[in-house]
């Protein structure tokens, strides 16, 4: 019987213990996780920053504040509306 | 001494009343005092915060994005737990932009904070240092700070009232911010755990304005550059698609360089482009045949209480002919034909004394008296364009209801809003006003504006060559404190592009510019950004409707042989090849401003007005040689402004 009742505590303390264990491998993961996350929306943010600002400068450069000097460095000029010719898109035969 | 026995039980009776004193006060703690302690326990470890929502970005017409949300961040420095101090600072230091001076200074204490706001690209290189903490915030942020500033607005920040979109848009940006739990350490800093989520934060909606990014920098930098060249004392350009109400530009400028919102809220007497409400008024109303001509007087008109002057005297003028060469004479003998109820019954019409109802805050609504507070001048100086205030976004839906057959249409900021997951939660549709004249009169009205360009008339420095432009200039004397102030105007053109199925219909205005009348400040700027748009890589217009429109008419011979037409001229200088040679600066004393300037352009130099009244030298002097496209300077008798 006490060998019994030694047995009975022995798996109470491993089940106790299995309790635990899984309580805190289940903290430590979410605590990695929530780490990772963390980690991962700043590299996001991070990018998205870098992308703003590439759009920007992309903008800047296309700009007739810094395109038209420049075309006008090299002899260019914004064409006057008789320069401009729309084409005509052919009607489909038949249609 | 007491027998062992005695002793033991005092032990024992003594370690008994302890074991009962500390399961008392066992139960007292958890059983009594556990809900409280247990409150403070959550107090000290944990903090509810408020999960700020995204707001929504703002697009143009073609998903432009014109205002962003960006994370920020600030940054907490715990000195003890840093490692490598020396390393450390440095990275910081080369991280945020500030010297190892201050963030050694900053180390002295025990807690560090630099407010920032620092961007997620300088702060990614920060998280793994032991000892940093970061918190974030969004941001708003404006890829190109400059485009439609005004318009655009900004969000209420450190007590600053928001403005524009940004502020009649909050509710619809901002979002629905979350709320969550996160734990704290013993220094009430944020311990990095899986935080209890109370409610997730909802992203604000998308909004997409009807703004054309494209349109904006060509209206924003033609108007800059007049607004330099000219002198003027600001200005704004409204761009409209007549068919829909949509604002594809607003461009508000003041001298130095500031942006305003005046397009929206600021009013001003519309001259002469006021006189074409008069001829719908007359033509809508049957007053009026093609054949109906009226007395010019030769220039002046006296009448009881004022005189009236026309800069070029005419003779016999019929309405068209009252439009094209901007007769105030003639407009106010035909404003005799209509009653005031009818006069105003149009202006008001027109949509002019009342607000668009543009999505804007603080619009003017503009002013034009009842005809029961009406004088006896009344009458003529509405068909002149004074006595009546307008802003240039009303000018301009007036002008895009003549455009659009006579339905004047509500303008518009805003084409579409979407939710944060892309579906469409709102889409513009024209909402029209009312008809104001029938397609026929808008028909009329579009021939006698287009004759005003094409054929030589004030307009016709607005003039292209390959497309036709309807407009109406118009140069008002600005009022001050006592009336009217000397040599000082408004010069204002509206126009319609093409003249034949129109897809613009634009407002330029400047404030006091050097030069004046408005043939020689706004028709140039008109014509400047019409030459952008038509060059430039925007969908604001379609050119495969454009590719149909006929050519303009060539000037009449007869008109011009008549001096009815005295120029047809490019300007300013686009730099189009010029016919080639010096030519002599023609005898231009004694004229006035405008009939020496015409001939100054007809002989293919350039003219700058210095001074009021007619002219009484230039420089170059007369009979001399100046290159082709040369600036010639004309003074006026009254002196430099």
């Amino acid at each position: 019987m006490a060998a019994r009742g030694r047995h009975w505590l022995a798996l109470w303390l491993v089940f106790l213990l299995a309790i635990l264990g899984w309580v805190v491998a289940r903290q430590t993961a979410s605590l990695a996780l929530a780490r990772r996350l963390s980690q991962l929306r700043t590299e996001h943010a991070a990018k998205a920053d870098l992308r703003a600002r590439l759009e920007q400068r992309i903008r800047e450069a296309e700009s007739r504040a810094v395109l038209i000097p420049r075309a006008e460095r090299l002899g260019l000029r914004l064409p006057v509306d008789s320069e401009i010719i729309i084409l005509q898109v052919p009607k489909a035969e038949g249609h | 001494m007491a027998k062992p026995s005695v002793r033991l039980a005092t032990v024992e009776v003594a370690f008994a009343i302890g074991v009962i004193a500390v399961i008392v006060r066992a139960g007292q703690v958890q059983l009594v005092d556990g809900a409280r302690y247990a409150a403070q326990a959550r107090e000290s470890r944990t903090e509810s915060v408020v999960l700020p929502a995204r707001r929504g970005t703002i697009f143009d017409r073609a998903g432009v994005p014109l205002a962003v949300t960006q994370e920020s961040y600030h940054l907490g420095l715990a000195p003890r737990e840093l490692r490598d101090t020396d390393r450390d600072v440095q990275i910081l230091a080369k991280q945020l932009g500030l010297s190892t001076r201050e963030i050694r200074r900053a180390l002295r204490k025990s807690w560090a904070y630099f407010d920032g706001p620092f961007t997620a690209a300088q702060v990614y290189p920060l998280r793994k240092i032991r000892g940093v903490h970061l918190t974030n915030d969004f941001v708003r942020f404006y890829p190109d700070p400059d485009l439609a500033r005004a318009v655009l607005g900004r969000p209420a920040a450190d007590g600053r009232p928001a403005s524009g979109i940004e502020r009649v848009f909050d509710s619809t940006l901002a979002g629905e911010p979350g709320s969550a739990v996160v734990l704290r350490d013993g220094q009430g800093r944020t311990i990095e755990s899986p935080a209890r989520l109370g409610a997730f934060p909802v992203a604000g909606e998308d909004v997409y304005l009807t703004l054309d990014a494209g349109v904006q920098e060509i209206a924003q930098r033609a108007l800059g550059t007049a607004i330099q060249r000219l002198h003027a004392a600001g200005g704004d350009v409204v761009v409209l698609e007549p068919s829909t109400g949509e604002i594809l530009a607003v461009a508000s400028r003041r001298a130095d360089g500031s942006p305003s919102t005046s397009a929206f809220t600021s009013v001003f007497e519309p001259g002469s482009t006021a006189k074409i409400f008069e001829a719908a008024a007359l033509l809508q109303d049957h007053l009026v045949t093609s054949t109906d001509s009226v007395w010019g007087e030769h220039g002046v008109w006296k009448q009881p209480y004022r005189e009236i002057h026309d800069d070029h005297p005419e003779g016999w003028m019929t309405l068209s002919n009252v439009i094209e060469v901007s007769s105030n004479i003639g407009a106010a003998k035909f404003a005799e034909r209509l009653t005031p109820d009818q006069q105003f019954g149009m202006l008001r019409a027109f949509g002019l004394g009342t607000p668009t109802g543009v999505e804007f805050p603080a619009e003017s609504r503009g002013r034009l008296p009842a005809p029961a507070d009406w004088s006896g001048t009344t009458s003529a100086s509405l068909a002149m364009g004074y006595e009546v205030a307008v802003t240039p976004l009303q000018l301009a839906a007036a002008y895009a209801a003549i455009a659009n057959d006579g339905v004047l249409l509500q303008p518009t900021l805003i084409k579409e809003i979407r939710a944060p997951d892309g579906s469409v939660v709102y889409t513009h549709q024209p909402e029209p006003v009312r008809r104001v004249v029938s397609p026929d009169v808008a028909a009329h009205l579009r021939a006698m504006l287009r004759n005003v360009v094409d054929r030589g008339g004030t307009g016709a420095s607005a003039a292209l060559t390959t497309y036709s432009v309807a407009g109406k200039t118009g140069t008002a004397r600005l009022a001050g404190p006592k009336g009217y102030l000397s040599g000082e105007y408004t010069a204002v053109f509206a126009s319609i592009f093409p003249a034949e199925d129109p897809q613009l219909a634009m407002v330029v205005r400047l404030d006091d510019p050097r030069g004046g009348y408005a043939a020689l400040t706004a028709a140039p700027v008109t014509r400047q950004v019409l030459e952008e748009i038509l060059g430039a890589r925007t969908e604001a217009i379609d050119r495969r409707r454009l590719s149909n429109e006929p050519p303009p008419a060539p000037p009449d011979q007869a008109l011009i042989d008549a001096g009815t037409v005295p120029y047809v001229v490019q300007w300013p200088d686009t730099g189009a090849p010029a016919p080639a040679g010096p030519r002599p600066v023609p005898d231009v004393i004694g004229l006035s401003p405008r009939e020496a300037v015409r001939r100054v352009l007809r002989v293919g130099l350039n003219a700058r007005l210095e001074g009021l009244g007619t002219i009484s030298r230039t420089r170059p002097a007369v009979g001399d040689s100046v290159k082709a496209g040369g600036v010639v300077v004309l003074y006026g008798r009254g002196g430099s402004r």
